[in-house]
């Protein structure tokens, strides 16, 4: 119906809460979370062959056309993100399994998370506005539901209801930008859209404004970013790791999409100011990151200042020459942070799950008794600061070499002064994990779970595999940007 | 002399009505969300922005072509009265939960996080 990644998960999806029934009567522990694992495994397999597919011209689902169905057309872009989507799904479920075992109604949460990350397929599938709405809504409605789901705590209630309330109100804007959209060309079809726009009057730019501001929202770009930094921190670890690994991506993708595929022709007016929020929104987030004690919530301000990498990148992909340079550093900075910042999220995790706190006072210190963790979360702070053998390094070049390329040089320096600041506080938390001598109340504190271990050891795997080997990744975004450009 | 009437009935409501009163309704939504305590009055100003961009799609698909109704907003709108029915649903229940955690409905009393 959706192209066989999205049914796969549907069906996991739908019939998880029968296998939770199932593990109560058997007393079989953890069926669930090897249930989704097991479904995403299959979806990302069934990915491969719409790749190949995809590799000559976008595939068109459903073939028979008519106007109720639902519109997919897949890419090399899309099938770049839904892999990103798929592997950070699978690692976080792996992941949950040992975090969440304490927790009630495990069979919802499985249920939600592989909804979630079905409608973020969905999103990076879809081929009209309207799919990739709904999609969306499918997306955000099981991440509020997660971000409340330890529902007995005071904090994700508030961090939720505060997500929930600014986050919907950015779907209805989107709604009411698609709704001007369609009555300015009568269709929702990327492909039929873009060069629609062009001969338009104002009414365009007010729609895009309206689409841009909703997915702004989910992006976490600057003045609409005060939801992150309380809902991130708020929900149970592999949830923030997803959360700011890849939803906020959703929206850097939906960003992307609709500024080179449905309003194209409205190319480089929107350079400069996209580029300026970039440089407010980097900005913001590292100055706020300084700042914090809570360690969630400093890697919760850190992904902001990313989001403001990636949109800067974004932003030099101006003429056509530059078009694919930009995007491919920002499609790559997205794989990067994705990768980085779900093993920073997952390694604090174990630390939280051993030390009980999240404040990095008391966590001071706790490399010590954990070293294995310790070593790895090094891996990804250093990674996502941009030190040279690890995959950071390569992105953040290529963002800054996009920013040379299409001259814009002072915006370029205050990049390199954000990641110098960025790598300062990276640096601090290195110091306070690992440097500290542990206090008295961190004796329990041992090494944590095995399968913990192993998606936190497989991520930082790929942050220095990437690092080391970069080509073949550059070449799969560099296809990515190069489809999208060829589309608008 | 009724077809005529029909006619000037036709001609005295015209799509820039529809747009001006989704565009008030879209203003009522976001001051609704900017201004109101309480936090069932908060989902109602969703509500009220989704059901903006609703009418706007059904005088669109009405007005785009004499005598012919597009189908496609039509699915859209019922569709997207059911996905805020979705969001409706979880909302109310946080606010439920809130309810229960702090004994109070205002949304300013939320105030243990500083995002």
């Amino acid at each position: 119906m959706f192209s066989q990644p999205i049914d796969t998960l549907i069906v996991f999806t739908v019939t998880t809460p029968l296998i939770g029934w199932l593990e109560t009567k058997i007393h079989l522990k953890n069926l669930c979370g090897v249930y989704i694992a097991a479904g995403l495994i299959f979806s990302g397999l069934s990915l491969r062959e719409l790749f190949i597919k995809a590799l000559s011209e976008p595939v068109t689902l459903p073939v028979k056309t008519s106007p109720f169905s639902s519109c997919l057309v897949i890419d090399r872009l899309s099938v770049f993100m839904a892999l990103i989507f798929t592997i950070l799904g699978l690692l976080a479920t792996v992941y949950s399994i040992e975090y969440m075992k304490e927790d009630d109604g495990i069979p919802f949460y499985y249920t939600l998370l592989s909804a979630m990350i079905c409608g973020m397929l969905g999103v990076a599938f879809a081929g009209d506005f309207f799919t990739l709405f709904v999609f969306w809504e499918l997306m955000c409605i099981s991440s509020y539901a997660l971000v409340a789901f330890r529902k007995h705590e005071w904090e994700p209630i508030e961090a939720g209801l505060k997500y929930l309330v600014m986050s919907s109100a950015g779907s209805a804007s989107i709604l009411f930008g698609i709704s001007l959209l369609y009555g300015l060309t009568g269709t929702l079809s990327f492909t039929q859209t873009s060069g629609m726009v062009i001969n338009s009057n104002i009414w365009g730019y007010i729609s895009l404004s309206f689409i841009l501001l909703g997915f702004g929202v989910k992006a976490a770009i600057f003045p609409l970013h005060m939801w992150l930094p309380d809902a991130h921190p708020a929900a149970p670890t592999p949830i923030s790791a997803l959360l700011s690994g890849i939803v906020i991506k959703t929206g850097v993708y939906a960003i992307i999409r609709s500024l080179f595929s449905i309003y194209s022709p409205i190319n480089s007016s929107w350079q400069a100011a996209l580029m300026a929020i970039a440089i407010l929104t980097m900005s913001y987030g590292n100055l706020a990151a300084l700042l914090q004690d809570d360690i969630k919530r400093l890697l919760a301000y850190s992904s902001i200042a990313q989001i403001g990498y990636i949109l800067f990148a974004v932003s030099t992909a101006t003429t056509q020459a530059n078009a694919v340079l930009g995007l491919t550093a920002a499609l790559m900075h997205i794989m990067n942070h994705a990768l980085m910042k779900c093993l920073l999220f997952l390694c604090a995790g174990a630390f939280i799950y051993r030390a009980g706190t999240r404040s990095l006072a008391r966590l001071s210190g706790i490399g010590r008794r954990m070293p294995l963790t310790a070593v790895t979360f090094a891996i990804g702070a250093l990674a996502i600061s941009g030190i040279p053998p690890l995959n950071g390094f390569i992105s953040e070049l290529m963002i800054i070499y996009s920013g040379i390329r299409c001259n814009a040089y002072i915006p370029t320096v205050i990049l390199l002064v954000n990641i110098l600041l960025g790598f300062a506080y990276y640096l601090r938390l290195i110091r306070i994990i690992i440097w500290s001598s542990p206090s008295g109340r961190l004796n329990k504190a041992h090494e944590a779970p095995f399968l913990m271990l192993i998606p936190i050891a497989l991520l930082a795997l790929a942050c220095i595999a990437i690092g080391i080997y970069p080509s073949p990744f550059i070449e799969f975004a560099r296809q990515a940007a190069e489809s999208l450009v060829a589309s608008g | 002399m009724s077809n005529n009437l029909k006619e000037e009935r036709k001609e005295m409501i015209t799509l820039n009505h529809y747009l001006a009163f989704s565009a008030i309704l879209f203003t009522v939504g976001v001051y609704c969300l900017a201004t109101k305590r309480n936090m069932i009055r908060l989902v109602l100003g969703i509500e009220i922005l989704i059901n903006a961009a609703n009418i706007n799609f059904i005088a669109f698909s009405a007005f785009r072509s004499k005598g012919f109704i597009d189908p496609l907003a039509h699915s859209i709108v019922i569709i997207s009265i059911s996905l805020a029915g979705c969001v409706t649903a979880v909302a109310l229940a946080l606010v439920v939960y809130a309810y229960k955690h702090y004994g109070t409905l205002d949304v300013r009393k939320l105030r243990r996080l500083s995002g």
